[in-house]
């Protein structure tokens, strides 16, 4: 056996690639309590220092600190950087901290503008390097209809990946430190020499294409990590190297490209692999091992890529999703918790609370219960981490998954992801309404159809068959809109470093996604149950709603309008599924906003459940603000009732607490979100972020962002530093139900 | 065959986490005998708001028995829940069947009727809010005498039911040490396992206006939170 393996438990992970093989073999499971963590070191604190008052000067410098625009961002770009003589994991991403590339892959103009809006122009050496290029976003541009323009234009379907990175491909980062290069490269090369046995169809052709980039950017890997001085080429010896091989894969891959999330995966299990057998050879301590994680975790939270205004509109608070998933069961029923499950919770303390990495606990109801009350305790002191359900999700994915971005489940290193933002269900429901015209323009969008009369009730039974009609014309052009952007993006912004650290026959999954969700449902409602009346304008088109009656809003565990949310949601993802999507991927669905539930509400006119034009939705799954009047766990349950079949992608749910309402003091707050989050997670619910903190919090820190400059709040798949968010959404997320005791 | 009593619900609260141990669920039955100046919820006085068979409001709160674990369950509180203790004691049996227990949080000031009683034997917890501290104040603030409370305090006791008090301390009333040793010699008769004080606060006073109802406070403070620590730990070394 090679010396870097040596006391690893034999298995079929030493002829193979197979991570999950190694850790399952290998780890040593954790049942105890948190009392064995340590602080941060004196080196940890004075690097973390620096790093402190670099976001410091970050913030100050208007959320940009400094922009290189001499170079094209990729593995090989930079020279190595270093925040301090300290670093013990190497690796920046240019060549300061904080000091953003220009990625123009995706789209030129895109990044030429965020350099623009930042007071920089972007060098000749780089435009001249795109000059006779043809970007991801041009290829887009080429083949979209003008149907699928005029739904983009108007905002059926927004934030789609067509001028960005479409992000949330998660890079097996573990295998360059359990198999080193060498082997990683000799495995890809059998798999192309296998391909070319085959006969060359477009597919293989296409394939063995993507291999050969592939083994192009290894060959940069190995080079990159050499230029900070270590040898990747073979396995990691030790802990640290096997922190240090595995951040640099991840750094590769965020150099290469610049994809809305850049998830690190599953990875503390597996790191605690190294550190037990060091422990074990007397040649790490605690201390040592908590200094590695902490000094990893600052390098994440260092990562950064350069937007425009509008992406910021969208994704706000600058997030990068370094997801980091930890916990779970295996699928034999044991827990997957170990030490350094504990220690990664730790930074939180060490380094302060931080929006990145997203640290995400895949909650079983089998893990130990010392390790959910830890989360639990973490959640209170820093709001910062989110909960994922294990027991629904392993039914689907087995046990070595990962979560991209916020709610996307994937299997490590064998699913990719296609990213397909989402379309606004409660604009379909408008357009229908007007028969096929956009409620804001009055432009003719969808096929001409029955248009509602002015004063005249809605007929529910009507309404819902057109709805349904329209939803389905929508589904078929999302889907083909979908396949469109990842056809150009697969050809002119391949992910080749990422897709190396995949099997080579990838399994694909196209994530759509729903948003308006509780809008289009109350609206439902209340054409079923109360009396709704539309408004025209001069324009003959619909464009407010007469209300009267009350209706059963979505929220309050009330199935009547619960099972509305449940059969739209069912019914748009079995239409999805009709129509086939690019390189034969499996459709999904998400219900999930990330924070452009404002920017989706800015583009829909009033809607029948009495939201004004305008108005913000809900984030995700969440019932709108305010409607869910029977309390924090009648809301939770018609989140629950939400089917994760059919929105195996996630369905995401924000949820915020007072610290008074949730108990009288530490022990018993912690004892009762264990139980909450036991209670939810029970009945197959998918995701909560969970924030405990006043509402007069964030109001004081809205007028004075002084007050609480590292002040972190969970938004919707995702935690943001709240100083970072503009003042509109600031505003949405203080509206937002906060559940209290009167 | 025995007519199902109907129970007339003002609302739910369906994580009333502090109304009892562990995760409650609170039913907020409509009814009250006592017209006290500083209640909070003048919209429950009057029996009135959702009709909810005993079966059906055991199904609703079953609904959230996943939250429970071993020390949750419901809560009726009100208004006065003890003036439903005929539908509260239908529905316990239905709760009983479906593995949840029940906690009553009243002010006593019911007489002790056999369906009370049961109500009180069934329950897992009490929850006692004593009003005021002698019969003169307890009719000044609240419009009855103080008599049924104490019967009711003495019931629970010798029935071995666990016992939590509460008061709420309003500005100007009852906001004093020497008020709150007139109240600890009354509660420390029944020595319940835990008496919590409860700031005056003026959430409510919408409910009025709504109402058409005059404020009989209108304009007082809500308790500041000092006061309330500096008398609770007072409390606390005195029981």
């Amino acid at each position: 056996m090679r010396s870097e393996w040596r006391d690893f438990a034999d298995g079929v992970w030493q002829t193979e690639i197979n991570v999950s093989n190694f850790i399952k073999k290998n780890y040593r499971e954790y049942g105890g309590d948190s009392s064995f963590l340590e602080g941060p070191t004196d080196r940890t604190k004075r690097v973390n220092g620096i790093v402190n008052d670099l976001l410091i000067k970050e913030n100050e410098n208007g959320g940009v600190l400094d922009i290189d625009t001499e170079h094209v961002s990729s593995l090989l770009s930079y020279r190595p950087g270093f925040v301090s003589g300290e670093d013990i994991i190497k690796g920046l991403q240019t060549e300061k901290p904080l000091c953003r590339a220009v990625n123009p892959f995706a789209g030129f103009r895109n990044a030429e503008q965020a350099c623009k809006s930042y007071g920089y122009e972007m060098s000749v050496k780089v435009r001249e390097h795109f000059d006779y290029r043809t970007t991801h976003n041009d290829g887009v541009f080429r083949a979209y209809t003008d149907t699928m323009k005029k739904a983009r234009h108007v905002g059926l379907l927004t934030g789609l990946p067509d001028a960005y990175g479409r992000g949330r491909i998660v890079g097996d980062y573990r295998r360059i430190a359990l198999y080193g290069m060498d082997f990683l490269i000799d495995e890809k090369k059998k798999d192309k020499t296998a391909l070319g046995e085959l006969d060359m169809s477009e597919e293989n052709i296409h394939l063995m294409e993507d291999v050969a980039k592939q083994l192009e950017f290894m060959g940069q890997l190995i080079q990159m990590a050499k230029e900070y001085g270590c040898d990747i080429t073979r396995p990691a010896s030790n802990a640290y190297e096997a922190v240090q091989w595995l951040y640099f894969g991840y750094l590769g891959a965020v150099k290469e490209q610049n994809g809305a999330a850049n998830s690190i995966g599953r990875i503390t299990t597996f790191l605690d692999i190294y550190i037990e057998r060091d422990f074990a050879e007397g040649t790490l301590t605690e201390t040592e091992a908590q200094e590695l994680i902490d000094d990893l975790v600052i390098k994440l939270r260092l990562v950064r890529h350069l937007r425009t205004p509008e992406y910021n509109d969208l994704f706000a608070g600058d997030p990068t999703w370094v997801t980091c998933s930890e916990a779970g069961v295996t699928t034999e029923g044991k827990s997957m918790v170990t030490k350094t499950s504990y220690r990664m919770l730790q930074t939180l303390y060490n380094l302060g609370s931080s929006a990145e990495p997203n640290i995400t606990i895949l909650w079983s109801q089998n893990l130990p219960k010392p390790y959910k009350e830890f989360c639990a305790k973490v959640s209170i002191d820093t709001d910062s981490i989110q909960y994922e359900n294990d027991d629904v999700m392993r039914r689907m994915y087995g046990d070595d998954y990962c979560i991209a971005c916020c709610v996307s489940a994937m299997q490590v290193g064998k699913q990719m992801q296609f990213f397909g933002a989402r379309c606004n269900l409660a604009k379909v429901l408008l357009m229908s309404l007007n028969g096929g015209k956009d409620e804001i323009y009055g432009e003719q969008i969808a096929p001409e159809g029955k248009v509602y009369d002015e004063g005249e009730p809605l007929n529910y039974n009507e309404v819902i068959k057109s709805f349904k009609s329209y939803a389905s014309w929508m589904a078929r052009l999302y889907v083909n809109t979908m396949n469109v952007i990842h056809y150009m993006h697969d050809k002119y912004a391949y992910e080749r470093l990422m897709m190396s650290l995949h099997d080579t026959n990838v399994k694909r999954l196209m994530a759509f996604g729903i948003s308006g969700l509780s809008v289009l449902t109350d609206s439902l409602s209340a054409i079923k149950y109360a009396k709704v009346i539309p408004i025209k304008d001069e324009r003959g088109i619909i464009v407010d709603y007469k209300t009267e009656g009350n209706f059963p809003k979505y929220g309050n565990d009330d199935d009547r309008v619960d099972d509305i949310a449940r059969d739209v949601t069912e019914f748009f993802y079995n239409e999805l599924c009709k129509t086939p999507a690019y390189r034969n991927a499996k459709h999904t669905l998400s219900i999930l906003t990330i924070t452009s539930n404002v920017m989706y509400g800015r583009k829909t006119g009033s809607t029948p459940d009495g939201r004004a034009a305008g108005e913000p939705f809900a984030p995700g799954a969440n019932p709108m603000h305010g409607r869910d009047c029977e309390g924090a766990l009648a809301s939770l349950n018609s989140v629950a009732k939400l089917s994760y079949t059919c929105c195996q992608d996630g369905i995401s749910n924000t949820f915020s607490i007072t610290p008074e309402t949730l108990g009288t003091d530490m022990d018993d707050r912690v004892n009762k979100l264990v139980t909450m989050l036991d209670g939810y997670f029970v009945q197959d619910a998918h995701h909560l972020n969970v924030n405990v903190l006043n509402r007069e919090k964030l109001v004081a820190a809205m007028e004075d962002p002084t007050l609480y400059p590292s002040l972190t709040i969970r938004v919707s798949g995702y935690a943001v530093n709240f100083n970072k968010l503009t003042r509109e959404k600031q505003e949405e997320v203080i509206d937002r139900t906060f559940h209290c005791k009167m | 065959m025995k007519t199902e009593q109907y129970l007339y619900v003002h609302s739910f609260e369906s994580m009333a986490a502090l109304d009892g141990e562990g995760i409650r669920y609170g039913v907020f039955l409509t009814g009250c005998p006592l017209r006290c100046v500083y209640c909070h919820n003048p919209d429950t006085w009057t029996v009135a708001g959702a009709p909810f068979t005993p079966k059906a409001l055991a199904d609703k709160i079953r609904r959230y028995k996943p939250y429970f674990g071993d020390k949750g369950g419901v809560t009726f509180s009100g208004g006065e829940p003890l003036l439903s203790a005929a539908g509260i004691n239908e529905t316990a049996l239905y709760l009983d069947g479906y593995g949840i227990k029940y906690a009553l949080d009243t002010s006593g000031c019911v007489p002790l009727t056999d369906d009370v009683k049961t109500s009180v034997s069934g329950a897992e917890m009490i929850i006692c809010d004593v009003k005021m501290w002698d019969d003169e104040t307890y009719l000044k603030y609240t419009g009855m005498d103080m008599a049924n409370v104490l019967d009711f305090l003495e019931f629970v006791t010798d029935s071995g039911i666990r016992l939590w008090i509460r008061t709420v301390i309003v500005p100007g009333i009852n906001d004093s040490e020497e008020i709150l040793d007139r109240y600890l010699t009354i509660i420390s008769r029944f020595n319940p396992e835990k008496y919590e004080l409860l700031g005056f606060h003026t959430m409510g006073f919408f409910k009025y206006e709504n109402l058409g109802i005059q404020n009989p406070l209108e304009g007082r403070k809500p308790l500041d939170s000092e006061t309330l620590y500096r008398l609770q730990s007072y409390c606390n070394t005195k029981l």
